[in-house]
């Protein structure tokens, strides 16, 4: 066995965490791998930080179920660590709002947050607009391309969106769930994309992020490719940290 | 409790750092707030991320949190564009834990840490719609509280406290939970769980403007100690375990109020220490522990404690910090095990720029002291040194600020050759950080005036005009601002009308240099028919009534009168822990100095709660 491991863990962002801006979420995971005791692998140089590595950033004021991250521990003096061990010790020490929802053991070189394409979303959607909204979903879909004004890491500028939209769909109650490029190629915001249909100011739940399988062109979870020994959270409902569903 | 959603929905999204408002941090107090048979909420008057580095909130918070009947729970000032949004809103002042109203609380504890929160102490009572002045508040109304060390001069801010502890919170704080709570079960009104507050030793009521002693914990050791601190999600000033080493520092300059009111230095010992760091490094998953009091590198033990919490927490990659450092090679020998990565310069605090000055404010540091301190910093592997400096000091001529650019080019040139020498790429630098004096009660120089606005900013230019030297950079306080704080410091009840008005006039965070707005302390000042000169700016004789006198902060005037006059002869007073006693008054019965030796033996069994 070789000294070093590399875990992939899926962890959720509920309610009382959703304010709380990335740098600060990945700090209250670094906490919490120290307070596990989790004998994290440190970086050399002169500041040794601990290598974790997330998948992707989640904007302030959102929640999720699906964020997803990249722990490797150095086990020359511990000795072999299981899953279902690095799953109890983390969701042992994560504060309230931070839910471990699963693990597993990653092998593949890829690195998550370059892997990653697609994001999936939920947004509750009052009644009284739905039908507006339904309709401009469906004209979206079904038009070639959409020029709206988006925020990028650069800053706001208009661009072609529909490419960015992969899907985007409807659950009874009002819920609407839609499906957008993630990552460093290509990003679209879930709001900007609900400002454009005409919905302001939702609160916006992450359900999932995935690769794109190469061959098949299907989404697949990043806990699919390379990855074994799997463990989930016992009674993890899908939706369950979002508000009022 | 407030309104949650509207929270989420229409008002967090539109603020700056909306994680300052939420709570729900790590090791923050669950449960219910409605069970709790005396309920306290811990106002501090700044925003969160200052609030939160300060120890004495934590112990406070731990210690009304340990017991099972009583709930204290968090507030902080909320930043302008929250206040705007709570206001537009009808949203009051609320606690993060459960989110209840300020209002709903027996008690409101503020922290009075220093003068310039002031302003926003009014306007947190504002936002819970609790009256201003006590005399105005009733039935329904909590019972507002102050204490810190700002309460060793509460009179500037007396009308709108209730009540003000004065010393120590640790003992206080419970016996004002446990009064409150019988009180309750009495079913007293609320002036009558006042009064009976007002008995309480070390509790001050402005309304009957009584004598009072400072409460002091006697043996920190046995004092509590939090086990768990409440760890934000915001990045805090001070984010790290801190462990408080020792309490009071004896080195007795004199124009340091914590030198004086802490006195006598009381150290816990090193097996208590390990004891709590390991409880606090593992409850908090901290990356960093620092040792905390006035000086940490006086602590007797702190070479042993230092090694052996390096050693057992270095290999997990949490550091172990000390933040204050004297001017000596000791010092710098701490600081080199603690930081491997030399990442943040080192400071030193001379405080004046000639010997003459430096005896005359009892600063025990030479020039050659400096030197050398700064050669060990430079071969060490600094390049940069921060230096600190006071202006405007009682007896201060333009030779002693002289003196300040002289010192600061010396430690550059050293610094440069030394880096040349070492064939260092990377240029030596200086900072220069200058502030302006400020007396305060219950030092030896209390009775001096500060020197005038016009004649502080003179000295401002003056000094900068001598630093103009590349790789020397300098800063200086805003001058307006000390006017400020000298005038709150030293200042008696006149002063509180001013500070409402200029609450009313928009006056907030006056600490934060882009908040201050010092056109309309003016205005509130002339309002008023007053002047900040009144107070700053008032040279007391040794045998004036003070505003102050009443209260007791253990050194006796009788000291402080003594060390006025060594200071005008330039005659220095040595530290008590080295020399003798010097008979400052702080110490009386079970209260003495206690160093860390004498609980060596002591190391304790089960928790060690006292
Ligand atoms: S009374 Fe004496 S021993 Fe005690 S703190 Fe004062 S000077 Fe030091």
């Amino acid at each position: 066995m070789s000294a070093s491991m590399r875990f992939r863990v899926r962890l959720g962002k509920g309610d009382e965490m959703r304010f709380v801006s990335h740098l600060g979420y990945m700090r209250a995971f670094e906490r919490a791998v120290r307070r596990a005791r989790i004998p994290v692998a440190y970086s050399l140089g002169y500041h040794p930080h601990p290598k974790i590595s997330f998948a992707t950033a989640l904007g302030v004021g959102m929640t999720s179920e699906a964020e997803y991250l990249d722990i490797e521990l150095n086990l020359a003096d511990s000795g072999e660590l299981s899953t279902l061990e690095v799953f109890e010790l983390l969701q042992a020490a994560t504060p309230q709002g931070m839910p471990v929802i699963a693990a597993c053991a990653a092998h593949g070189k890829p690195a998550l947050a370059s892997s990653i394409e697609w994001a999936s979303y939920r947004a509750n959607v009052q009644a009284s607009i739905q039908p507006d909204l339904e309709r401009a979903a469906t004209e979206l879909l079904a038009s070639e391309s959409a020029i709206a004004e988006i925020n990028t890491k650069s800053g706001r500028r208009r661009a072609d969106i529909r490419p960015m939209v992969r899907n985007i769909s409807w659950r009874s109650g009002g819920v609407l769930e839609c499906t957008l490029a993630c990552g460093g190629r290509a990003h679209l915001r879930p709001q900007d994309l609900l400002a454009h249909l005409g919905l302001i100011g939702a609160c916006v739940y992450r359900t999932g992020l995935y690769f794109t399988d190469r061959e098949s062109g299907d989404l697949v979870s990043p806990m699919s490719v390379e990855c074994t020994d799997l463990v989930m959270a016992m009674g993890f409902r899908p939706g369950e940290l979002t508000r009022g569903s | 409790m407030v309104n949650k959603g509207l929270l989420e929905t229409d008002i967090l999204p539109n603020v700056s750092q909306p994680a300052r408002y939420t709570g729900h941090e790590l090791n923050a107090r669950v449960g219910d707030h409605i069970g709790a048979e005396a309920t306290m909420l811990l106002a501090f008057p700044d925003v969160y991320e200052v609030g939160m580095s300060y120890i004495g909130f934590k112990i406070l918070y731990d210690i009304v949190n340990s017991n099972q009947a009583w709930a204290a729970e968090r507030a902080f000032a909320p930043w302008p564009d929250m206040e705007a949004q709570m206001r537009a809103h009808g949203v009051p002042l609320y606690s993060l834990e459960t989110y209840t109203s300020a209002r709903d609380f027996d008690l409101m504890g503020f922290t009075l840490q220093y003068e310039l929160t002031y302003s926003n102490v009014l306007c947190m009572l504002e936002l819970a719609g609790i009256p201003a002045r006590a005399d105005e508040r009733g039935e329904g109304d909590p019972i507002v509280i102050a204490g810190g060390p700002c309460a060793s001069n509460p009179e500037p801010m007396a009308p709108f406290f209730d009540l003000v502890v004065v010393g120590d919170g640790e003992e206080a704080i419970a016996d004002i939970m446990r009064a409150t709570a019988q009180g309750k079960r009495d079913g007293a009104s609320r002036a009558d769980i006042v009064s009976r507050l007002a008995e309480i030793a070390g509790v001050y009521s402005p309304s009957l403007a009584n004598r009072v002693e400072r409460r002091v914990v006697a043996d920190l050791d046995s004092a509590e100690y939090p086990r768990k601190f409440v760890v934000p999600f915001l990045e805090a000033v001070h984010d790290r375990v801190a462990l408080e080493v020792m309490r009071g520092c004896s080195r007795g300059c004199r124009f340091c109020q914590a030198g004086m009111i802490y006195r006598p230095v009381r150290e816990r010992g090193t097996a208590n220490l390990c004891e709590l760091a390991e409880a606090l490094v593992r409850s908090s998953g901290y990356e960093e522990l620092s040792l905390l009091s006035l000086s940490s590198a006086d602590y007797t033990q702190v070479k042993e404690l230092m090694s052996k919490l390096a050693s057992k927490y270095g290999p997990e990659g949490i550091a172990v910090s000390l933040p204050s450092l004297r001017v000596d090679s000791f010092s710098i020998a701490l600081a080199r095990d603690a930081e491997k990565s030399r990442r943040t310069g080192l400071t030193f605090a001379p405080e004046a720029g000639t010997q003459r000055m430096r005896d005359i404010i009892n600063k025990g540091v030479t020039e050659d002291d400096l030197m050398s301190a700064a050669a060990d910093a430079f071969e060490s592997g600094w390049d940069q040194i921060k230096l600190y400096f006071m202006i405007g000091l009682p007896f201060e001529t333009f030779e002693d600020i002289d003196g300040i650019a002289s010192l600061s080019r010396q430690v550059l040139e050293l610094g440069r050759k030394v880096a040349k020498a070492r064939g260092k790429a990377r240029r030596a630098g200086v900072n220069v950080s200058v502030s302006s004096f400020v007396p305060k009660p219950h030092t030896p120089f209390q009775w001096f005036a500060q020197n005038s606005r016009e004649q502080l900013e003179h000295k401002q230019l003056y000094l900068k005009e001598r630093m103009r030297v590349r790789g020397l950079s300098v800063s200086f306080h805003d001058v307006r601002a000390s006017h400020l704080e000298a005038a709150f410091a030293r200042g008696d009840r006149r002063l509180a009308p001013v500070i409402q008005r200029a609450v009313q006039l928009g006056c907030r965070f006056d600490g934060w240099s882009e908040q201050f707005k010092p056109g309309l302390w003016h205005q509130a000042f002339a309002d008023l028919d007053l002047d900040p000169s009144m107070w700053a700016n008032a040279e007391y004789g040794l045998d004036d009534p003070l505003p102050w006198d009443h209260i007791n902060m253990g050194v006796s005037r009788e000291f402080l009168v003594r060390e006025a006059q060594r200071a005008a002869r330039g005659v220095t007073t040595p530290d008590c822990r080295e020399a003798s006693c010097s008979g400052c008054g702080a110490c009386s019965g079970d209260v003495r100095v206690r160093l860390a030796g004498e609980f060596a033996a002591s190391s304790r069994q089960g928790g060690g709660r006292a």
